[in-house]
């Protein structure tokens, strides 16, 4: 188990937003304030760890043919279990969220990783794949979130900080509001990706001269 | 090594999806058992407060006829009544309680739920600025209201004529069933 | 009659599922490089989406006359992960044509949050069941839409010239974004 590369792996390398191109609907939609991607974020993070373990642990009692139809209904149980306690306990960020919450269960992030890590790893590994995809995932929302916030709102930490108005960085009258709509959704995420594309581009050529040099 | 269509194949993929799901039945179950009630105390808990908020006081819930299909609940108290309106917004429904005074006037609005965009349509719920401004307004009118860009008298949220709308509408649907009462 | 226009209207334009409600939009990117298999697609998802309306509306009688309403996104799931299965069988069996054309798409419309999107909404608005079923196959039909159109730019989109980290995905996204913002257009029509 090597816990610095499963995590450089879910972060970076590995991202099942910007490089792996999973659990689309999700970023574009709720990107539009940093509560919501934290919030998405974490929720998926925890029943990605949950599922992962579940489905690691029961992976050499479900038939293969089965296994996509168990994988879900395990998903939607955990997911159902999140919406729940959302709706209970933090009511704020289930309404905030709406269907969004629900639709997790078909977030191909959830059962990408069930079919291709935890039905072939030990349960430890698989928390901890759960976890560091998780991250990945909310790292790269958070970003969307922050810029499209800023671009759409000219605020920063909107429903959480100042009372849940956000630090205001741009006057009100210039922020384009098309960037919290689901065009800037689609235009950010192309931005962002190119972005990272580049970033990694520029982490490989430096890998290789470093390699060369030795 | 089994076939695969062999009866006992087959037997056990059955009860093995079978088992998983009800496993997961019995754990949802569980959760429900805790959170139900909390869920149920907090809507409760927010009428309530969507109903004082609008009717100072509170009131207590009447029978009434509705006929414009989005009026559901009308509580009556000392100073008027509080509507409880269901207007389609942007993406669902929207349901929202109006005070109005037993002369026929505004006296505030508050959204109960929606399901409109974060950031947008959503604003008309929302504890802050643009919210409290949007909602404000809407008190001390009468009549029959509408937005701006329809020739009324409210400033829609920006970015959110259709959830503006949906307001404009539920409110008219209060207004219009408080005068039926008389 | 007139919130049944109202319905096909809102879903096929001012409130279209990819463009607008950003349901399914894995396919959405994924299936969309060439018009016929976008079209292919599209006819898939419009099926099993109006299928799975009436499906679900059926299984959530049941669920509410039990009092097991948070049984609600398992059992749709499931219904519709079944209801997937059972088409494709049906189709290869006696259509072998239109297995032909649509069978590659069929495994992949269950992970579709489209169709999961598209019962919830349903159940959450209360339609009765002719409205879910019309929601349903007009969400289909905005989806087959929006992926059609999206596959023709993307044809020339794909031979442009564009700076290397924008190739592929990022330029595709771009394009969606500009469709997305000529869909804009229609949410001021007044349906409501």
């Amino acid at each position: 188990m090597d816990f610095k590369k499963q995590f450089k792996e879910g972060l970076l390398t590995k991202n099942p937003v910007l490089v792996q191109l999973l659990g689309m609907c999700s970023t574009l939609a709720i990107t539009t304030s940093l509560f919501n991607g934290i919030g998405m974020g974490l929720a998926v993070t925890a029943i990605l760890i949950c599922s992962n373990v579940l489905i690691s642990a029961l992976r050499n009692f479900i038939p293969s043919q089965i296994r996509i139809a168990a994988y879900i209904t395990i998903i939607a149980g955990f997911v159902t279990i999140v919406d729940l306690l959302l709706q209970a306990f933090i009511p704020a960020l289930s309404e905030s969220l709406g269907v969004f919450i629900p639709l997790i269960v078909v977030n191909c992030i959830v059962l990408g990783r069930a079919e291709a890590f935890a039905s072939k790893n030990s349960v430890a590994a698989s928390a901890v794949d759960g976890l560091c995809q998780g991250i990945g995932y909310t790292v790269a929302l958070i970003v969307v979130c922050v810029i499209r916030e800023l671009l759409g709102k000219g605020t920063f930490g909107g429903g959480i900080l100042n009372g849940g108005e956000g630090i205001r960085l741009i006057p009100s009258q210039f922020p384009a509001m098309q960037m919290v709509m689901p065009v800037g959704g689609f235009l950010v995420l192309g931005f962002v990706i190119a972005g990272s594309q580049k970033l990694m581009k520029h982490l490989e050529m430096k890998n290789k001269k470093k390699e060369a040099a030795k | 090594m089994k076939t695969e269509s062999s009866a006992a194949y087959i037997a056990r993929l059955t009860i093995t999806l079978l088992l998983i799901t009800a496993v997961v039945a019995a754990g949802l179950a569980c959760v429900n058992a805790v959170t139900a009630p909390e869920i149920e105390a907090l809507n409760a808990q927010k009428t309530q407060n969507a109903v004082e908020a609008v009717l100072p006081g509170g009131g207590e819930e009447i029978a009434f006829t509705d006929d414009s299909g989005i009026v559901s609940t009308i509580y009556k108290g000392q100073s008027g009544y509080a509507v409880e309106v269901t207007p389609a917004g942007f993406n669902g429904t929207v349901t929202m309680m109006v005070g109005v005074d037993t002369s026929g006037k505004v006296l505030g609005i508050s959204v109960v739920s929606h399901t409109e965009t974060a950031g947008l349509g959503a604003e008309a719920a929302a504890d802050n600025t643009a919210g409290n401004a949007f909602r404000s307004q809407f008190a001390g009118m009468s009549g029959s209201v509408s937005v701006s860009k329809d020739g009324g008298q409210v400033d829609a949220l920006t970015g959110a004529t259709i959830t503006s709308r949906a307001v404009c509408t539920g409110v008219n649907a209060a207004l219009n069933a408080v005068a039926k009462l008389g | 009659m007139e919130a049944i226009v109202g319905i096909i209207l809102s879903a096929l334009l001012s409130q279209n599922f990819i463009l607008v409600k950003f349901y399914g939009i894995c396919p959405f990117m994924g299936v969309s490089k060439k018009i016929d298999t976008a079209l292919g697609m599209g006819m898939a998802v419009t099926f099993v989406m109006a299928l799975a309306s009436a499906a679900c509306y059926l299984i959530n009688l049941l669920l509410v006359m039990l009092g097991l309403e948070y049984m609600q996104t398992v059992a749709f799931i499931l219904v519709i992960a079944a209801l997937v299965q059972v088409v494709e069988m049906f189709l290869k069996k006696f259509v072998p044509a239109l297995y032909k054309a649509l069978g590659v798409f069929l495994p992949l419309i269950t992970t579709n949050c489209a169709v999961l999107g598209v019962v919830l909404v349903n159940v959450q608005e209360g339609y009765n069941f002719l409205l879910s079923v019309v929601n349903g196959a007009a969400g289909g039909l905005g989806f087959t839409l929006a992926i059609v159109l999206f596959a023709s730019v993307r044809e020339r989109v794909d031979k442009t010239d564009c700076p290397e980290c924008f190739k592929g995905f990022p330029i595709a996204l771009i394009a969606a974004g500009l469709l997305a913002l000529a869909f804009m257009g229609f949410s001021g029509l007044k349906i409501f």
